[in-house]
């Protein structure tokens, strides 16, 4: 049975002009962040080890462990708060319809008692509170007119909760039952984030307006200011508190995060800018961070998680990295097979290392975005949604120059012919294209629908999919194709072909969730009722002892078809990325990687039966 | 559409005195009525009868899967099986489809009934799964 080795988690989604709100467990030193419609637990001491919550029908919002560390409550975009175990398999406690817009902040009581949402909604609802267990209202919080964007909750008693939004106020609610006391407007702008110290006795606001305003925990009364002797230069985002509430971490869009020193009678004083190396792009921009034991966690809008050490800040921090979106391809490098290089629709390409994980992005000197991706010992061709194909040399962990061609119309597959990767066969809504190096050596107008398409890794052969689900066979003769066979057992259009490594079999599968080996020579049918898929084969892959093949699909599944034995005796993986699987490759005889729709990829291990 | 004596006497001997593992019916057209295509002794198994039902043609089937519950008692169900392939003639497909209501109350004694259009449908696990 398959088993899975790695996950190789996605980041954090972000969105340009908006913070986003991490939490952690300080216990256990995990990290809570959401990408999608998953909840990402991220174990600090091991970033390997990573735990997913799919289970939201929405796009996740904010997550947050309860103060005892036993629940976790996430919240998404339709308002809906689902409070499940962080252990184990995450049952499902409660579920509630919160609010009737997104959701942006939420939390606990520091006894755990009740929580508090705010957000976005119509009129009244833009902030609740509730019990955990049972939902019923806590207070009525009235005073805001626009989103509210943060709320905090006094970790000490007497309770209070503070509340902060786009109509640049801050306000203070005492209870339970929650009423509204106070409202604060000494923000020109809208307030970001709003965070109590942990002993209670302060609390800071921080807003687009580059400011951050230390006030009293307990009546509310603005103390002091973040000292604006240097202070930041674009819109802070988050801000979060060192565990002895001394310290606070405020991260910006000016690409920095400072950490100030607030003394007892609140006035804040710079100590440290800590800035992360990075391409200097808006990519850079901070908008996350937090605060935990002795790590100073930031997130930019690139995704890139940095992990700073409090206790020795001038430490060159850790940083982690991965998808945001859709992981499209996945590629093996035969140089190294322990290297995986992934690549999303956004044009990211990372490099993952079998055993550490992220390893590295692959930056391009042009960054469009991209669709097909193939990679040969020294270069990766790429193609994207304009009309050029790059060929990019790579240079172990660093990109070189690209050359582009213009191939005329979209390319929709991508294939290098692996023994001779100067031959490449794209294939474009009518017909394909061969490139030699950069050059289009022919263009060929074949007539049908063409949706898929594999050029033999010696360059000699080509076999090209159609929207009928018929395989037409060519034989390359110097620039041109010559038809040699048309197979017909498809009854879907053709979504990915492939041959087996030693170029006697090759498969195919379709959009009607068949999949079919045929032997290469004979082009007769080799395996076949390989139907046990729910959905659209999205990918295919071989291993490298032929003996294998596994396919991938839209319904989240993997299965693997061993070639000698009848396709009923399979192994399928359940489950291998919520929102279907795009990409699967092999290693080694006994791993597969995969990678989906959750921006995670996954390296399987499959014990032989 | 009529039944032939021979198919039921056949589905009795398998359910009453268990001397087959499986039949296979067809439906004759010109006599316009089910006979038996191919019967399969107690000792095959159900890899035998899969590969004994055509990829292209419908068929109705009758099976008896032995199986072990999970109280641990022997026990054994008799299955019936519209075989009706999605790459077989729509005019078959219309033709078991109809018959086979008319068939099946001939049959006394079938404990489920499964319609598969391809292998998966009618794969060992499913079989399973529904006995259980």
């Amino acid at each position: 049975m398959p088993e899975l080795a790695e996950t190789y988690a996605c980041v954090p989604s972000t969105e340009r002009g908006r913070g986003i709100l991490i939490s952690g467990d300080p216990k256990s030193n995990k990290v809570l962040y959401t990408n999608g419609r998953s909840v990402i637990i991220l174990d600090l001491n091991n970033p390997l080890n990573v735990s997913v919550y799919g289970e939201h029908a929405y796009p996740a919002t904010v997550a947050r462990f309860s103060p005892n560390g036993e629940w976790v409550a996430s919240a998404d975009v339709s308002g809906t708060v689902r409070i499940w175990g962080a252990y184990n398999d995450h049952v499902l406690k409660k579920e509630f319809k919160v609010l009737s817009g997104r959701i942006d902040d939420l939390q606990w009581s520091p006894d755990g008692m009740r929580i508090v949402a705010c957000g976005d909604g119509k009129g009244k609802s833009l902030v609740r509170a509730f019990m955990w267990d049972s939902g019923t209202n806590v207070g009525e919080f009235d005073g805001h007119s626009r989103r509210v964007l943060s709320c905090a909750f006094k970790p000490t008693r007497p309770f209070r909760i503070v509340t902060c939004g786009e109509d640049f106020l801050v306000n203070f609610y005492e209870g339970p039952p929650f009423k509204f006391k106070q409202s604060h407007r000494d923000h020109a702008n809208f307030v970001n984030c709003v965070r109590y110290s942990p002993e209670g006795s302060k609390f800071i606001s921080v807003s687009s307006d580059k400011k951050g305003i230390i006030f009293d925990g307990k009546t509310a009364e603005k103390i002091g200011e973040l000292s604006s002797e240097d202070p930041h230069k674009g819109s802070i985002y988050a801000a979060s508190w060192s565990p002895e509430g001394k310290q606070v971490l405020t991260v910006s869009a000016d690409k920095t995060a400072k950490v100030w020193d607030i003394s007892e009678d609140g006035s804040g004083k710079l100590k440290k800018t800590l800035t992360c190396s990075g391409s200097g792009g808006v990519d850079d921009m901070l908008v996350g961070c937090l605060w935990q034991n002795d790590h100073l966690v930031t997130v930019s809008l690139g995704g890139t998680i940095s992990i700073f050490s409090a206790s020795n800040l001038e430490k060159s921090p850790l940083q982690l990295s991965g998808h945001m979106k859709n992981i499209t391809s996945l590629a093996v490098l035969k140089s190294d097979p322990k290297c995986v290089l992934s690549s999303s629709y956004d044009g990211l390409i990372v490099k993952w290392v079998q055993g550490l994980g992220y390893s590295g992005k692959l930056q391009r000197k042009e960054n469009s975005q991209i669709k097909c991706f193939a990679a040969a010992e020294e270069e990766i061709v790429t193609s994207g949604f304009d009309n050029k194909i790059w060929r990019i040399s790579l240079h172990g962990d660093q990109c070189g120059d690209g050359d582009s061609v213009d191939i005329g119309s979209q390319p929709k597959d991508l294939s290098l012919a692996l023994l001779s990767p100067e031959l490449a066969l794209v294939t474009t809504d009518s017909g394909v294209v061969m490139l030699r190096c950069t050059k289009v050596v022919s263009t060929i107008n074949l007539g049908f629908a063409v949706t898929a398409s594999v050029v033999a890794p010696d360059g000699s052969e080509a076999i090209v999919g159609g929207q009928d689900g018929k395989l037409h066979v060519f034989c390359i003769v110097g620039d041109t194709l010559k038809e040699e066979a048309v197979l017909e057992k498809h009854r879907g259009a053709i979504t990915v072909i492939r041959y087996s490594p030693d170029f006697s079999m090759f498969a195919s599968g379709d959009a009607n969730r068949e999949a079919i080996v045929w032997d290469r020579v004979s082009r007769e049918v080799k395996l076949k009722n390989m139907l046990y898929h729910t959905a659209r084969i999205n990918c295919l892959a071989w291993s490298p002892n032929n003996s294998v093949v596994a396919t991938g699909s839209l319904d989240t599944c993997v299965i693997i078809y061993e070639v000698d034995k009848p396709a009923s005796s399979r192994m399928t993986i359940k489950g291998a990325h919520l929102g279907g699987v795009y990409a699967l490759a092999f290693t080694d005889e006994h791993s597969v990687v995969s990678s989906g729709e959750d921006a995670c990829v996954r390296v399987w291990k499959l014990t032989p039966q | 559409m009529g039944v032939a004596d021979h198919s039921k006497s056949t589905y009795l001997e398998l359910q009453r005195k268990k001397v087959f593992r499986y039949v296979i019916f067809k439906i004759d057209e010109k006599k316009k009525e089910v006979v038996v295509e191919k019967t399969g002794g107690p000792s095959e198994n159900y890899d035998d009868f899969t590969a004994s039902l055509p990829e292209n043609d419908c068929r109705y089937a009758v099976y008896d899967f032995d199986f072990v519950t999970s109280e641990n008692c022997q026990k054994s169900k008799i299955f019936f099986i519209a075989w009706s392939p999605s790459v077989s003639r729509i005019r078959a497909k219309m033709l078991y489809a109809t018959s086979k209501e008319r068939f099946i109350r001939e049959l006394e004694g079938l404990h489920y009934e499964i319609q598969a259009t391809d292998p998966t449908e009618m794969d060992l696990e499913v079989i399973r799964e529904r006995a259980s």
